[in-house]
């Protein structure tokens, strides 16, 4: 399978994922609306779960909206560049967000990940042990780093 | 001037000037500078922590639901029936579209927290008809973008949500009513700049004949806002937490857009969804990487600096807050509101509470302040989107954007001199 390919499957799955979280996350949050003004016993994981689901969609969206070119930046100055000095930027700009996605992502959070799993914590009212919250940032890092070799054939080729 | 702070300023700049990302930039430039201080892996497990405790709120949580509700609005002709209500109130008035405009941009702020939200949706109606109305295409671009930023001061606004995380726990609900006189003061200086322009430039009264109608474009109107009731009345009552009221919010606009109105197909809801998500992922990025950065700022005293720095100067808070809103200005032209929310909160609220201002004063104007910069190149996310609603060119927009940052500004200088502005109904509301 061609590198594009896998890469839409890829973005094509995380759209799905993060679309049916934000769901979840309405639906977590007016359940607790719910239980705290119709029952006496209101419900005390949904906070919990709402803010895990948050640093999922953070971290998995920051990587689709990579993959859409959307993040905000200065175009202002490299605009004014010719074709080919751009094609170059490109390329130094996918080396950046190379380092911030193997250093901080992908080391960062792994290393945060088993440190949460070592010292075996889990939270407060789910019990769910923490690294799964923090696996998020690591997969965020292999998907920008899958993006970018991707980004990077597109800018090769022309 | 410390090895770190240079490293850390340096490559923050190069790496903007290169077009990297804006989070990525700030996480990374906050990386370089840390790996001088730690050794590689606990730079990198911290940067991480710091970013993901940085979206690790319960009251962020209320962002992703206004985004969502704003683009259901969006697209739910609840915009269309704003406009026309607004139409009601000030249509008749000499330069009367262009109030229209305003006003419409102000109630849909009342019901949304996004700026850019409000200038697509209000601009791709009303651009048009003031357009046809003889007025030109650049001035009434302009005005849909300067208008649009009050929706930033009037709640439900996402980053009123940042700046009360950012200041470490101002209370949200004061902040939102803090918000809507000087939101109203900024409309109204608008208001008046655009109807000395439209007189100078000769731009019509607007022509249309309203009769019979009324009643029900009122009508018509009252389920959106309503939507002000529910959310704003709830918080400020207690019934819900802000991130509550805006999955009351979300639930709210999609049984209207949907049941009511009948313009939103459920079809077209995967694409809302994504398009939230994808806004939603690109706050939170800039969040977690504005949190971390903050935390190396912190880390290396850099506040304690410049508070030390700005109090050598003065001891007067008016020309304090005139240093510090001379410098947010140049920092909004060229950063993105949320970052500077984020990293210069922490450094200037210390300053102006050692003075004796209040932090919901400071908070809202900053916010104004930092509106501005939305408004201006280089870097303008309200003003990009409308030059491309309003199909115009950013060079075409800046003369008739000029008298209309005099207004802002000019409600800038009313704020920061008048602080009952901001307080008195917080103060009413026993917040």
């Amino acid at each position: 399978m061609s590198l594009a390919k896998v890469c839409n499957r890829v973005d094509y799955f995380l759209e799905v994922f993060t679309s049916a979280l934000m769901v979840g996350l309405v639906l977590d949050v007016t359940w607790q609306v719910v239980t705290r003004f119709f029952t006496d016993n209101p419900s005390s994981f949904t906070e919990e779960l709402a803010r895990f689901f948050l640093i999922w969609i953070a971290f998995l969206g920051a990587a689709h909206v990579f993959r859409k070119g959307a993040h905000l930046g200065l175009d202002y100055f490299v605009e004014k560049f010719s074709p080919d000095a751009q094609n170059k930027i490109v390329k130094t700009i996918l080396v950046f967000v190379v380092i911030f996605s193997v250093c901080i992502l992908l080391i960062g959070g792994s290393s945060l990940a088993y440190l949460a799993w070592d010292l075996d914590q889990s939270s407060a009212s789910l019990g769910l042990p923490i690294s799964i919250v923090y696996l998020a940032i690591p997969v965020s890092g292999v998907l920008f780093l899958l993006f970018s070799a991707e980004s990077f054939k597109n800018y090769s080729n022309i | 001037m410390d090895i770190s702070v240079v490293i850390l300023i340096a490559s923050f700049v190069a790496l903007l000037l290169l077009n990297v990302p804006i989070g990525i930039a700030i996480a990374l430039s906050g990386f370089f500078s840390l790996l001088l201080s730690l050794d590689f892996v606990s730079t990198t497990t911290t940067m991480a922590q710091r970013m993901s405790a940085g979206v690790d709120s319960f009251a962020l949580l209320a962002i992703p639901f206004f985004i969502l509700s704003g683009f259901l609005m969006g697209q739910g002709g609840i915009a269309h029936r704003l406009i026309e209500f607004a139409k009601i109130l000030v249509g008749r008035l000499p330069g009367g579209l262009a109030f229209v405009n305003i006003l419409s941009c102000t109630l849909f702020g009342a019901i949304s927290g996004s700026a850019v939200a409000a200038t697509s949706a209000i601009g791709g109606f009303v651009i048009p008809e003031m357009e046809k109305d003889g007025y030109s295409r650049e001035f009434s671009t302009a005005v849909t973008v300067t208008a649009s930023t009050t929706g930033m001061l009037i709640p439900p606004s996402n980053i009123l949500i940042v700046y009360s995380l950012a200041s470490g726990g101002v209370s949200i609900a004061a902040l939102f009513l803090a918000g809507y006189l000087p939101g109203l003061l900024v409309a109204l200086c608008l208001m008046i700049a655009s109807a000395i322009y439209a007189k100078a430039k000769g731009y019509g009264i607007a022509s249309e004949k309203q009769s019979g109608e009324l009643l029900k474009k009122t009508l018509d109107a009252i389920p959106s806002l309503f939507l002000v009731l529910l959310v704003i009345g709830g918080i400020v009552s207690g019934y819900f937490t802000p991130t509550e009221a805006g999955a009351i919010a979300v639930l709210y606009s999609f049984v209207l857009s949907t049941l009511i109105y009948k313009e939103v197909k459920i079809k077209d809801l995967s694409g809302v969804l994504n398009k939230s998500v994808c806004t939603t992922a690109i706050v939170m990025l800039l969040i977690a990487a504005s949190s971390a950065m903050s935390w190396v700022l912190s880390y290396e005293n850099i506040p304690q600096s410049i508070s030390d720095f700005f109090l050598s100067f003065s001891n007067n808070p008016i020309i304090v807050l005139l240093m510090i809103n001379i410098l947010l200005l140049l920092v909004g032209t060229f950063l993105d509101m949320t970052p500077a929310v984020l990293i210069f909160t922490p450094i200037f609220l210390p300053i102006v509470e050692a003075l004796g201002i209040s932090p919901i004063h400071f908070g809202i104007i900053m916010i104004l302040n930092l509106s501005i910069g939305l408004c201006t190149p280089p870097v303008g996310s309200v003003l990009f989107v409308g030059c491309s609603i309003g199909k115009t060119s950013l060079a075409k927009v800046i003369p008739p954007l000029l008298p209309l940052y005099l207004a802002m500004f000019i409600a800038l200088l009313i704020i920061i001199c008048v602080p009952a502005l901001s307080t008195w109904l917080p103060m009413v509301f026993g917040l």
